[in-house]
């Protein structure tokens, strides 16, 4: 019989499979900081946004998630853009002009 | 890949400014790393459920229970109690039928700690909830949580199907012999049932009301069985303990007050918000560094600790370091991360009477000392605050202070007094001048300073028509001036200025 931390690896595995299939692994990441208090500060709308650039022809494919609070109440909503070799970046008080010229910076093709 | 401590990672992510640097996380390691509504990334990219794994296949749960004593750890949720001993005497007890609960009623005003661990990372107080369980020996999990959190009460229930589905929770847990489920139930938001009895009562289905203790939870909690009541915050500090090592985490902080702390830092502070520190950092660090000092040029007065059971601190005491032991020395309490700053714009015995407003209201009723004793001092602290102090108050309210804390039936009585105390204790100077000279230094009790009409006054005679004493006079488009002799102090004219013109004075010197 396997044990309990063997039983854990097999379920590390599925987990991979479970990220790459929802597209974790995709070079570029966006993270839309989404608790209680970042909603309040208008992060939904902002998540709309980009999930709306999604698929997009002119843009780079992305995976994009919420995550919660880092706790910089002061200058949510806040946006991290994850680029594979690059340094991240987060964006602060991120309203809908900033989303858009994010979305110009790093998901346009050819930016 | 040698796996990171818990803490290095988000130092490498948010390592950019003085906010980060001072920060350790352990009980909010995951918080703001990871998707809190995915399992999958808690398992592949925080090293999810692998304390649990190790624990449940390499250790007795005396052995748990062993490492938790030594990990030093004490309870978050405000009195400090040693978490390993707590689950020891609940692990001693002889009862086929156990509970853990996690006390999620996170009731002080402005405090969010416990909210933001739970909508960041459901899963960590989770994996803490097993290996609790495991430990002591109890099959049931009840995380009591207050309904005005709805977007956590979502998150936990969508990280509890996830467990579920992934064979986290329910019968024999990974393989194991270990059965363990959780359920949620939903507190109505009174402060006085994050209290452990009132909770207890109140997941019974009775009115949240304490009672006695002894019995403690330990040996007769919910529905008389032997229950283990934990904070949010000890329940994420858990799994820390076994990803890193009882040692690891037992080499932060101090002597006595090993790991972290999680503060909410409010009030008049260039950074507002969450931040996570070792035992031991000082409360200057904290306010300069991390929160980025006071706006606008502003002067520091004191800083609020533990709020509606804490103290009122002065600049003297900036050195403090933040321990259980230190803070109590200085005449506050750690409490449960509520840290408000407030500056000279502020007047300490309005917020003395702001914090006995709350646990006036909030005072479940049940024993006289707290219920007629925080209301006579609410009483008394609104006629200083309207220039009806009479000379003896102070000594009266410092005598119903002690007397409430000492007879009161559960901490909230106990404590109640303390933002009052405290204030007299390190302000006695500015209760003494509301009572005494009928002013206030920081200019916000109306009806003790005097109002004056400056050069700004352009003579458009706003205020002279609402006044309803008929003590303004001036002809338009000329200046206007105050009869103070008829002036009744209710500060219309001064809400009613828009051109700054109406101005509160004290005659007090700086
Ligand atoms: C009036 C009052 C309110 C309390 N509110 C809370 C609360 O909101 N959350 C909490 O964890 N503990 C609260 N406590 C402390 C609990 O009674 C209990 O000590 C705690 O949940 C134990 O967990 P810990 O050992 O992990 O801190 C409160 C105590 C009192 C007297």
């Amino acid at each position: 019989m396997s044990t309990p931390k063997e039983v854990l690896s097999q379920k590390k595995l599925k987990a991979k499979e479970e990220l790459s299939a929802a597209g974790f692994f995709k070079p570029l990441k966006i993270y839309v900081g989404s608790a209680t208090c970042e909603n309040a500060a208008g992060a939904k709308e902002i998540m709309k946004i980009f999930e709306t650039q999604a698929g997009k022809k002119d843009c780079r494919d992305f995976y994009l998630s919420k995550k919660g609070c880092v706790g910089r109440c002061n200058l949510e909503p806040t946006v991290e853009v994850y680029e594979e070799g690059k340094k991240t970046v987060l964006y602060v008080k991120v309203n809908e002009k900033e989303a858009e010229k994010i979305i110009d910076k790093h998901i346009k093709v050819g930016k | 890949m040698p796996a990171m401590s818990v803490s290095e990672k988000f130092k490498k992510v948010f390592l950019d400014d003085k906010y980060s640097v001072g920060q350790e996380r352990v009980a909010l390691r995951n918080v703001g790393l990871i998707d809190p509504e995915n399992i999958y990334d808690y398992i592949y990219n925080a090293r999810g459920y692998q304390a649990l794994a190790e624990v449940l296949t390499d250790m007795k749960p005396e052995d748990v229970v062993e490492a938790v004593k030594k990990s030093g750890l004490r309870g978050r949720g405000g009195a400090g109690f040693p978490t390993g001993m707590k689950w020891e005497f609940t692990a001693k007890e002889k009862s086929l039928e156990k509970y853990v609960v996690c006390n999620a009623d996170e009731g002080d005003p402005g405090a969010f700690m416990d909210r933001s661990a739970i909508e960041g990372d459901p899963h960590s107080i989770l994996e803490g909830m097993l290996i609790g369980g495991y430990a002591v020996g109890a099959q049931k999990g009840i995380v009591y949580i207050r309904a005005e959190y709805p977007l956590a009460v979502e998150r936990l229930e969508k990280a509890f199907c996830a467990a579920r589905k992934e064979g986290f929770l329910g019968e024999n847990i990974l393989g194991s012999d270990f059965s363990f489920d959780v359920e949620i139930r939903l507190g109505a938001g009174a402060f006085v049932c994050g209290e452990e009895t009132a909770l207890i009562n109140s997941i019974e289905g009775k009115r949240g009301m304490p009672r006695p203790r002894p019995p403690f939870p330990a040996s007769n909690g919910v529905f008389g069985k032997p229950t283990l009541v934990n904070n949010v915050e000890t329940w994420a500090n858990i799994g820390a303990i076994f990803l890193d090592g009882a040692d690891s985490f037992a080499a932060l902080g101090t002597e006595k007050s090993k790991g972290t702390k999680v503060f909410a830092l409010a009030g008049k502070i260039n950074n507002t918000g969450l931040f996570e520190v070792p035992m031991g950092t000082t409360l200057k660090e904290i306010v300069y560094e991390i929160g980025g000092g006071i706006p606008n040029g502003k002067k520091l007065k004191s800083v609020q600790t533990g709020g509606p059971s804490g103290g009122c601190l002065t600049e003297k005491f900036l050195e403090t370091k933040i321990d259980y032991e230190s803070l109590a020395a200085a005449g506050s309490i750690m409490g449960s991360g509520g840290m408000i700053v407030i500056d000279e714009d502020s007047c300490m015995v309005n917020i003395a009477k702001y914090f006995l407003e709350f646990t006036k209201s909030e005072s479940c009723g049940k024993c006289v000392p707290c219920r007629e004793g925080t209301t006579r001092i609410y009483e008394t602290l609104t006629r200083i605050t309207e220039g009806q102090g009479e000379e003896g108050d102070i000594e009266k309210l410092e005598l119903l202070g002690e007397i409430i804390k000492k007879s009161s039936l559960c901490g909230l009585g106990q404590s109640a007094p303390n933002p009052l105390l405290s204030s007299i204790k390190n302000f006695r100077k500015e209760y003494e001048e509301h009572i005494y000279l009928k002013r206030c230094r920081a200019k916000v009790c109306e009806k003790l300073v005097d109002y004056v009409i400056n050069d700004n006054c352009v003579g458009c005679g706003a205020c002279r028509r609402v006044c309803p004493a008929t003590a303004i006079d001036g002809t338009v488009k000329a200046k206007h001036y105050i009869y103070s002799a008829k002036c009744i102090k209710c500060a219309r004219c001064f809400k009613t200025c828009k051109f700054n013109a109406v101005v509160k004075e004290t005659g007090l010197p700086e």
